[in-house]
């Protein structure tokens, strides 16, 4: 027997132990997103960039599941109601910052004052400016007030990161962020990468994988290459005809869905043959197989999320009849009559695409269809400004909140900014859904705007889009409704 | 000399007010900076106030003369996508920008000196040949469409190096010969032709008559004649690198300098950030200009300044 075989034995038993003993979450991954944060303050910009880091590091009062459920995050329970404008959260006990601060209803009063404060004129106000202020109970028990009553409260909160309080006044939120969450600032390289690391006191547990950097790559052919490549483990925004060439890719349903709003007051969409006859003229099915190859979901007779509170799963998708649209138009005596279809190009998944393959459609029913690509703030001009309403504007609408109040507030409300309907009923109902605190009147509600919708054609509802991601072999994850990129919900296998 | 130096100067800084001025207007022209700046659901009142907040609610003149101001300052206002000081983030981007320039160049220049003189030495052989079809394709290959090629070869196939981003001496390997290839062509043909030109001058067969070897004839006459038009070609092609070449190259490799950021200042309708940039490119490209002049007079006394 050779004397060293004990000691090859004894190394070779070192070196298993070794990878037995260590952490499993010993893993590095990198994320490639197309835009580097402005900040990494995590309560002033609303901003896609800074949300996929930060999501990592902060944390909300309200989570979401990946479903899109509404559930309890830093708030120990679901919050309960005291009176009309009053909701009180009970705090998750022995959670600090990654500074060491506790985390307590000192830091969610400071949180709230903070991002509510006009003097910090945070761009993320559009989604908290029903909050009043917060006011501590307990240590851990906080009362947030609204100025009116706000049955989105909750849901609110989970939009709202929470701040460590000391920190935030001498320490440097913007470059260098201090959190709850799962995962910790490390490093960030101006213009090329952004490193972090697992929280291993999290009080959920240690996330498994133990360090992620984000890379800044702007050019969608570049992304796709690194990770053909083996550079990155995760892209955002694949396009559908590249998930056949990455190592592999998931879809999940997302926020956007695109929609056409008609002018209910304009010369030739007033009349209500017309606008069914649009809706009639589309073939979204065919649409849905040859643009997005099957990555995409034909709305149902309305632009509200599926995943958001107040959907009515009982509307039946528009149909396609081309003869019932055709001879619509000739009713309503609307052949050969001009419309204009507005829209951008390059924003949004393939939007140029819908909205010409939409005007070919239309243009088919007699009508003398027109396409107008607009410069981007040209076209935000001509969605919210102050002119008159175009005939129909293409929208790739996207719900944050997942509640109903924002679509209908925003397209069916006579005021909304880029409705183009002045119907009163319609808006006195939202109006009053907004203040609605019994769940199920407010659903109901929510349910008859939409009906009320789809029988009056207001809208031109395409398809419920999917967010695609091309991801490595190794790296085990089920994409959200939400699109955050939660790495601790991220393994990797080797 | 020091009168021309002095007069370039002042021309050159008419040269940079009036690009900048152009760009003021434009900004303020192509579509609403508040619009795109601030995101779908911010309200009115947000957009007044943004607007107040960087001045865009003041009348042109006045907007234009403060920032006349502001710009002998060196003061460009925050970037609206960064929230500091644009020229912050021009002084940060720039280094990467002209590094990623001189190592592109620097190898055009290096490569293209030989392989023209060779190529030169027997017009219409094989290597001739060769060397001229190579630089045609050269100067006709669109530089992204070079840049994914390379991606997918050396990066995707052989993964001999990293596909994009910056920080190792390997990272600037690719986006360097992107940038590279279009100068190399264009400099190999000139020399190319400059050397054929030299080489059938009297003087280069009164030198070989008295005995010279080529490659004596080569350094010391003929490289010291054609170099006065390499300098003020390579003059162009790095004014045309700085300003053009960069923008494509540094999107295709995630390279973070100043082409880069110009177009996502652009995408984000950043003004402020856009004119700090396109200031410090029309001031480095005057300067250049100025440069080039002092050298070549330098090189060849007898050159007219004017």
């Amino acid at each position: 027997m050779s004397v060293l075989r004990p000691v090859k034995r004894a190394v070779a038993g070192l070196l298993l132990g070794t990878v037995l003993a260590a952490p499993v979450w010993a893993q590095p991954i990198v994320i490639a997103i197309g835009s580097e944060p402005s900040t990494l303050d995590p309560q002033l910009r609303d901003d896609g960039g800074e949300r996929a880091v930060n999501d990592n590091i902060y944390e909300t009062l309200m989570a979401r599941t990946p479903t899109g459920e509404l559930v309890p995050g830093l708030a120990a329970a679901a919050p309960t109601q005291v009176d009309a404008t009053t909701w009180q959260f009970k705090l998750r006990d022995g959670v600090k910052f990654h500074n060491g601060e506790p985390f307590n209803a000192d830091a969610v009063v400071a949180s709230v004052a903070r991002i509510i404060d006009p003097a910090n004129k945070s761009e993320q106000i559009a989604y908290l400016e029903t909050i009043e202020g917060a006011t501590k109970v307990d240590d851990l028990t906080v009362n947030v007030t609204t100025k009116g009553p706000d049955p989105i409260l909750p849901s609110r909160m989970y939009w709202m990161k929470i701040i460590p309080p000391g920190y935030a006044t001498s320490g440097d939120l913007a470059g260098a962020p201090v959190g709850t969450g799962p995962y910790k600032f490390d490093s960030w390289n101006r213009g090329t990468d952004l490193k972090l690391v697992a929280n291993a006191d999290y009080w959920d547990g240690a996330p498994q994988i133990a360090e992620v950097t984000y890379r800044f790559v702007p050019e969608p052919g570049t992304r796709l290459s690194g990770l053909t490549a083996g550079e990155f483990d995760l892209i955002t925004s694949l396009l559908p005809e590249f998930t056949t060439s990455v190592p592999k890719f998931a879809a999940v349903p997302g926020l956007e869905t695109s929609v056409i709003v008609l002018g209910t007051d304009n010369e030739v969409t007033k009349d209500p043959k017309v606008r069914e006859a649009l809706n009639l003229a589309i073939d979204r099915n065919a649409m849905a197989e040859g643009m997005f190859m099957g990555y995409a979901t034909v709305a149902k007779g309305t632009h509200v999320n599926p995943a958001a509170f107040g959907y009515n799963a009982n509307l039946e998708p528009y149909a396609y009849d081309p003869e019932r649209a055709r001879a619509l138009i000739k009713e309503a005596g609307a052949e050969g009559r001009p419309l204009v279809l507005v829209g951008e190009s390059g924003r949004w998944l393939k939007d140029r695409e819908q909205i010409e393959a939409v005007a070919a459609y239309w243009g088919e029913t007699g009508l003398a269809v027109q396409t107008e690509i607009q410069e981007f703030s040209q076209y935000l001009d001509s969605l919210m400004g102050d002119g008159p309403r175009p005939d129909a504007i293409f929208i790739a609408n996207s719900n944050e909140l997942l509640d109903a109040d924002r679509e209908m507030s925003y397209i069916y409300h006579k005021d909304g900014k880029a409705s183009s309907n002045s119907n009163a009923e319609m808006a006195a109902m939202i109006d009053a859904a907004r203040s609605e605190t019994d769940v199920a009147k407010r659903q109901g509600l929510y349910e008859q705007v939409q009906k009320m919708g789809r029988d009056l054609n207001y809208t031109v509802p395409l398809f419920n889009l999917n967010d695609i991601y091309g991801m490595s072999e190794r790296l085990d994850w089920k994409p959200r409704v939400d699109a955050k990129l939660m790495v601790k919900e991220m393994k990797v296998t080797e | 000399m020091l009168q021309f130096v002095l007069k370039r100067l002042v021309q050159g800084l008419l040269v940079v007010l009036a690009v900048t001025s152009i760009v003021f207007v434009v900004t303020r022209m192509v579509g609403d900076p508040v619009a795109l700046m601030l995101p779908l659901s911010a309200s009115d009142a947000q957009r007044t106030e943004f607007s107040a907040a960087i001045g865009l609610d003041k009348p042109l003149l006045q907007q234009y003369l403060r920032f006349l101001g502001d710009i002998a300052t060196l003061d460009f206002g925050d970037s609206l996508w960064q929230r500091r000081p644009a020229i912050n983030v021009v002084a940060e981007r720039l280094p990467n920008t002209l590094l990623l320039i001189s190592a592109g160049l620097g190898t055009a220049v290096v490569l293209s000196i030989p392989l023209g003189a060779i190529a030169a030495l027997r017009p219409g052989g094989m290597v001739d040949r060769i060397t001229v079809s190579a630089g045609l394709l050269g100067l006709a290959m669109p530089q992204f469409w070079l840049g994914l090629m390379f991606i997918m070869i050396f990066a995707v196939k052989l993964k001999w190096l990293p596909t994009s981003g910056m920080g190792t001496p390997a990272h600037l390997v690719l986006p360097a010969l992107t940038l590279a290839l279009t100068p190399l062509a264009r400099f190999t043909m000139m020399v190319r032709a400059a050397m054929i030109d030299e080489l059938n001058k009297p003087y280069i067969k009164t030198a070989r008559a008295k005995g010279l070897t080529l490659p004596r004839i080569l350094r010391v006459h003929t490289l010291r004649n054609i170099l006065v038009p390499f300098l003020s070609i390579s003059g162009w092609e790095l004014i045309t690198a700085l300003s053009g070449y960069t923008v494509v190259v540094e999107t295709v490799f995630a390279w973070p300098g100043l082409g880069l950021t110009a177009v996502q200042a652009i995408q984000r309708g950043d003004l402020f950030l856009m004119q700090a940039i396109v200031f410090v490119i029309a001031f480095l490209v005057v300067l250049i200009g100025i440069a080039m002049d002092i050298v070549a007079k330098a090189i060849d006394p007898r050159m007219e300044l004017n």
